[in-house]
């Protein structure tokens, strides 16, 4: 009887409210996408053929998600068994974030009935985008056994479990060998464009580029969501998760303040071979300048000074504008800095319609993430398998 | 740490497997392509060229597209510079200029067909093929829609029929493959009333171009656009006025666009052979310090008791010598006192005895 | 502590997104917007005097001249107000006679300009800049249309008629021995065999020359109240004013002695006519003398024959050029046979057929005899050539040559084509081909040069009846144009393409404007199915 009252009472939270009006306009907008076809709900034309949906969706969905490769290897390879708490969450967002890049890319591609057709019908084995295509969907293959002991812990189907865990040293190699390709592969995607990428954005380097700072993205993905589940879902934490959090920002936060630095003097390696210092000086330049220096050597610096004096909370918010710093520069990369010799008036801006996709599809990973997290133990250790 | 045969050969597996994603390295090879024997091409010639549209109301008939909006005997159209779309294959542009040479000057937009195509290297389902006549096709029905050879192309030219819902493909000139096989001419060559479009063998027409530019140097800019832009195409252009006067980019370079992602795409198998073995040796080693940890530890714990015990042990002894010694000093004393203790009573006595035997 | 970090950084985040939106919008280039055309002016002088002295420490400063004339005037100043004399002339240079050093030349530009502005903005009036960065300019806000200025025959002319002939009072030489310029007669020439396009020593540039000569000529007419010619910039070096310049036409012959009609000198001193290895040309110098609008066309580098420095195996003076190449080179106006074939493609009347027709082609041996005359006589032959006047020899030459002036008559020029080889879309072309024919006769028959080079009635049909030997009945377009893209004749149309490219480039050539290449029906009915 209270209990009837307590479930009325809650179900209409703000949260749920909000993403049920996001979640069903988002089905409507899918609706519109597939009975009237890409000209009508977006802006793409025929000089800007990839919008949000691959420029955001894709590209930063796919840097984003890198906290799964990231936490796992430093955990299983390279033994740093302090931040095992973080795994799964890790683990989840990772699998959560490559799926639904998939379910994006159908939005996007002209036949998506079609996806499988470059590994079963046709491999066009000279394209970069084969291999991205290639290791993404080997990459989401081992993403979702790595998770998939979280579920079979939750289903009581023991024996499979125990056996997917055994795999995980060879998932987790497996794991960082098809993250290193495709990360930075979908970097070398713009090396074929030479002349459509601005000279300071574009580089032959951008496949390091794109690696290393998913690298970054990784580490401050899975501090900034740390930071949220915190927040929002303390209650579904165990000991072992709630008490690791503070280290793992400590520990993370250098990790990301070295591999930034490494990141910015690439980057500015990258200038000097191009000899492009003079483009500093234009607006483009500036603009650049502001990535750079803002997202990049800003950060790295912050970090270090609250790994220094420990300042938790510098480093979380730290964690938060270098997520920012990815999604601009991903963006700049395709579609901002891309095209740039084009009048403003062929430049691209998306429209609603694909604004509002790509929000559905944000809201519909927050929503199965909150399902699965307060389902499945993920914030802390099933009591059957404690110990592992 | 020891391993396995069963998993040695478990991650060899692994990293054997990863090589399948692997490539054959042919178009991206370190070669230099100059193209298929005896491959056609056309020559653009805008000092003939009259700008009346019939080449594109050519490519129209030829490729059975849906007729325009503004019928293609009105000139009005090129008052505003267009470019290919969905159902124009080509477009012709005009220029005009008020130097000398004076204008106008027509464009010719349209697939170049180059030598080593960008949109062939980028399509992952190799939906675009350089066919041995020169022509650069393209396949529908493989592709799957992604457009990255619109990203890919330098010229700009692949078009998409954004308006389809169900099955939109690519849109772009094929050099009229299908006629060219047959011995026909390609439909805009066959239209052009003053041959503005020579249409022969490449190598052929590089030298007719070149004879042209020689004949009359006051004519033509000195230089054929496609001899070498982004490795050659099949498709050649003579301008009385500077190229990029008419929007054609003359910075593209002669680096041809496979040639671009070729050391991108020959990293992936070093790569996978690679990694496995450098991660697996980190892994092997911070098992190994974990062991090493962990032994560490049990002997440290196993001297610590050791020396425990020895203490233990020597404190014993010591304490059971010197209760022995000290049992020894009590016994001694005790003898010493008896002896003492005798030894006075023998004195009284003696002297009792001494006294009696003098009496 | 903590809370003022918080505050503070959430006030950050507006600020650092309205950088970041400000720098976006820079970077989607909103300059463009504020592109403004750039004006063309006449007077613009980049004032970068300073170079020669020392490094420029700023960038050199666009000057407005006639503006400041102008704004002068209206205060009642004239060019003394900014211009110095000495004893002979106004200084070109400004408030300074000569040049000393960086720092003083320096000093008399910002002590003039700037307080001269200074005083004019003091009285409430627009003007010039006076802050650093507002004069020296990173980039020049005007563009120059300064169009260059010389003397042609009308001009020159005007000039002579002014002066009553008096040559002297431009024309002079530099004597090295007195190092003093003298006039000497019948040595008059272009100022600029001497004065080049930069100052060499003591020998002025052509620039500073006609500056310092023109300008003050013309002042002191103006101040005897005559009428002069111009003092500002514009004046001369505005294109709209020089159109406006009054044309003498025909211009009265110029006086200077020179040959009527004589023999091309071969070399200097003449070949004797044993040794001599080619007819001698004769050349009608009074006519020629009307063909071009100055001397100096032909007599590029001095008033004297072409063999004093063009020699048969060429030599220092001639920059190595031989005799020959100086008499026939195509392409340059200089040599005879160079002017000849530009003429061809000048007028619109022989352009038609003339653009077609390769300018370096092998030329026939008639074609060289056309100018290399063989002698009429055995005396005729071994004359020595006259060296002024009119040489009778020559003289009688030419009067010899017989101009053509006609072509076949109407018996052999059909009145009306039919080109009906092709008909597809369109029906049979009607050309209209005596009316075509009569036509290009009326326009070139005035022309000499046609007149003298077409050999034959029928060399001017080979305008389109080409690459066939001249005929009254010559081959049909179809006999060698056929199927295009002959491997075998990668330079020959095909026949739809022969057509088209023939009446096409003769149309845009003779700039007739109807019936328009795009216009197809204009040539051709269109053929109903």
């Amino acid at each position: 009887m209270s209990q009837e009252h307590v479930v009325a009472r809650t179900i209409f939270t703000p949260f749920n409210v909000v993403t049920g009006i996001i979640l069903a306009i988002g089905g409507i907008l899918t609706i519109m996408r597939f009975t009237m076809g890409l000209g009508a709900v977006t802006n793409l034309s025929h000089y800007n053929p990839w919008g949000i949906w691959i420029g955001f969706d894709l590209l930063v969905g796919v840097a984003l998600a890198a906290g799964g490769y990231v936490t796992s290897a430093a955990v299983y390879i390279f033994g740093m068994k302090k931040y095992h708490s973080a795994v799964r969450p890790a683990i989840l967002t990772g699998f959560l974030g490559y799926a639904l890049v998939v379910v994006a890319l159908h939005y996007d591609l002209g036949k998506p009935w079609r996806l499988p057709y470059p590994f079963i019908v046709s491999q066009g084995t000279t394209s970069i985008l084969f291999e991205v295509g290639a290791c993404v969907a080997l990459y989401l293959t081992v993403l979702f056994l790595e998770f998939s002991s979280a579920p079979l812990e939750w289903l009581g189907f023991r024996r499979t479990r125990n056996l997917v865990v055994k795999l995980t040293i060879v998932l987790t190699i497996f794991g960082v060998v098809l993250s290193t390709l495709h990360q930075s592969s979908l970097g070398a995607l713009f090396l074929i464009a030479p002349s459509k990428l601005h000279p300071l954005w574009y580089s032959p380097y951008l496949p390091f580029y794109f690696f290393v700072s998913s690298v970054v993205a990784g580490l401050s993905m899975v501090i900034f969501e740390n930071t949220l589940t915190h927040r929002y879902l303390n209650h579904k934490m165990d000991e072992e998760h709630k008490t690791g959090a503070d280290p793992l920002a400590l520990g993370f936060g250098k990790a990301a303040a070295l591999v930034l630095a490494g990141y910015f003097s690439i980057k500015v390696i990258g200038i000097a071979n191009g000899n492009h210092w003079n483009l500093l000086n234009t607006p483009y330049g500036y603009w650049f300048l502001v990535e750079l220096l803002g997202f990049v050597a800003l950060p790295a610096f912050l970090y270090a000074v609250g790994v220094r004096d420990k300042n938790i909370n510098l480093i979380r918010y730290t964690a938060a504008w270098t997520v920012l710093g990815i999604v601009i520069n991903r963006l700049n990369v395709s579609l901002i800095a891309f095209n740039w010799h084009l009048p403003s008036s062929e430049r691209y801006f998306p429209s609603f319609i694909e604004i509002g996709v790509t929000l559905f599809i944000v809201t519909l990973g927050v929503v199965i993430f909150r399902f699965i997290v307060t389902r499945m133990p993920i914030l802390y250790q099933h009591p059957e398998y404690e110990g592992h | 740490m020891s391993i396995t045969r069963r998993k040695f050969l478990g991650w060899i597996g692994a990293a054997g497997a990863g090589t399948l994603v692997g490539k054959r390295a042919g178009a991206a090879a370190n070669r230099h392509f100059t193209g298929h024997p005896d491959s056609m091409g056309v020559l653009y010639d805008n000092t003939l060229c009259i700008g009346c549209r019939r080449c594109e109301a050519g490519c129209n008939a030829v490729n059975n597209l849906p007729a325009p909006n503004r019928p293609f005997d009105d000139l009005a159209v090129m008052d505003t510079p267009r470019r290919t779309t969905a159902y124009e294959y080509m477009v012709m542009n005009r220029y005009d200029s008020d130097s000398a040479p004076a204008g106008p000057f027509f464009r010719r937009i349209g697939c170049n067909h180059c030598l080593e195509p960008a949109c062939a290297s980028s399509c992952f389902v190799s939906a675009y093929t350089k066919a041995e006549t020169g022509a650069v096709t393209y396949d529908p029905s493989v592709c799957v829609g992604c457009r990255y050879c619109m990203i890919a192309c330098p010229f700009e030219i692949p078009a998409y029929e954004y308006d389809k819902a169900l099955d939109p493909s690519i849109s772009k000139c094929h050099m009229c493959h299908h006629r060219i096989v047959e011995g026909l001419l390609p439909g805009c060559v066959e239209a052009c009333p003053v041959e503005a479009l020579t249409f022969g063998k490449r190598e052929a027409l590089i030298r007719i171009a070149r004879k042209r530019i020689q004949t009359r140097p006051d004519r033509y800019v000195d230089h054929i656009y496609g001899e070498h832009e982004m490795g050659g195409s099949n498709w050649l252009y003579l301008s009385a006025v500077p190229f990029r006067e008419m929007g054609m980019r003359e910075d593209l370079g002669v680096v041809s666009a496979p040639q671009l992602t070729h050391g991108a795409l020959s990293a992936v198998p070093i790569v996978v052979g690679l990694w496995p073995v450098l991660l697996t040796g980190v892994y092997a080693m911070s098992r190994r310090k974990d062991k090493i940890a962990e032994t560490e530890k049990a002997d440290a714990v196993k001297e610590a008791l050791d020396r425990a015990s020895a203490e233990a042990e020597t404190r014993l002894a010591d304490a059971l010598a010197k209760a022995e010694s000290e049992k020894q000093k009590a016994i001694e004393k005790a003898v010493k006192s008896a002896l003492e203790e005798a030894a006075e009573k023998a004195g009284t006595d003696s002297a009792e005895t001494t006294s009696e035997e003098e009496s | 502590m903590e809370k003022g970090i918080l505050r503070s950084r959430w006030g950050g985040l507006p600020v650092a997104a309205v950088v970041v939106l400000l720098f976006g919008a820079a970077a989607l280039g909103l300059e463009e917007l504020l592109d403004k055309p750039v004006e063309d002016r006449s007077d613009l002088i980049v004032i970068d005097s300073m170079a020669t002295l020392g490094t420029l420490e700023r960038p050199p400063v666009p000057f407005l001249h006639d503006k400041h004339t102008e704004a002068l005037e209206k205060r009642g100043k004239d060019c003394a107000a900014c211009h110095l004399r000495d004893e002979k002339r106004q200084s070109p240079k400004f408030m300074r006679l000569k040049d000393a050093d960086y720092e003083s030349v320096m000093n008399v530009y910002h002590d003039n300009c700037i307080v001269c502005h200074r005083e004019i903005s003091d009285a409430g009036e627009k003007s010039g800049p006076v802050t650093c960065g507002d004069c020296h300019t990173k980039t020049i806000p005007v563009a120059t249309g300064r169009q260059p200025m010389g003397f042609d025959l009308s001009l020159h002319y005007r000039h002579s008629k002014a002066q009553d002939k008096k040559c002297e009072t431009c024309h002079h030489e530099y004597d090295e021995a007195t190092k003093k310029l003298v006039y000497v007669k019948e040595q008059e020439g272009t100022c600029r065999y001497c004065h080049k396009a930069q100052t060499e020593e003591n020998r002025i540039s052509m620039r500073l020359a006609s500056h310092l000569s023109c300008i003050e000529c013309h002042q002191k007419t103006m101040a005897k109240n005559k009428i002069a010619g111009p003092v500002h910039c514009g004046g001369c070096h505005d294109l709209s004013e020089q159109q406006k310049i009054e044309r003498v036409n025909p211009v009265p012959r110029m006086e200077r002695k020179q040959p009527d009609v004589i023999f091309v000198k071969s070399s200097n001193p003449e070949i004797n006519e044993k040794d001599r290895r080619i007819n001698r040309v004769p050349f009608d110098h009074k006519r020629h003398e009307t063909y071009s609008s100055t001397c100096r066309v032909c007599h590029h580098a001095a008033m004297s024959a072409c063999a004093a420095c063009h020699t048969q195996s060429g030599k220092k003076e001639g920059k190595g050029v031989k005799l020959a190449e100086a008499m026939h080179q195509i392409g340059t106006e200089t040599s005879c046979m160079g002017c000849h074939q530009l003429q061809q493609r000048r007028h619109s009347s022989c352009a038609g057929c003339h653009v077609s027709i390769p300018a370096n082609r092998q030329r026939s041996e008639a074609e060289c005899l056309t100018c290399h005359m063989p002698p009429l006589t055995e005396e005729a032959q071994t004359a020595a050539a006259g060296q002024s006047g009119t040489d009778p020899f020559a003289a009688e030459l030419l009067a010899s040559r017989t101009p053509v002036t006609d072509t076949y008559g109407d018996e052999d020029v059909p009145e009306k084509v039919i080109i009906n080889v092709l008909v597809d879309q369109y029906e049979p072309v009607e050309l209209p081909h005596r009316k075509i024919v009569r036509t290009l006769v009326k326009n070139i028959r005035e022309s000499k040069l046609a007149a003298y080079y077409h050999r034959e009635e029928g060399t001017l049909c080979q305008g389109c009846h080409h690459n066939s030997p001249v005929s009254k009945k010559p081959p049909q377009c179809a006999s060698c144009h056929g199927k295009p893209f002959d491997e075998k004749q990668p330079e020959r149309p095909g026949l739809k393409a022969a057509y088209h490219q023939q009446c096409m480039t003769c149309h845009e050539a003779m700039g007739i404007e109807k019936p328009a290449a795009v216009d197809c029906v204009g040539c051709h009915k269109e053929r109903k199915k």
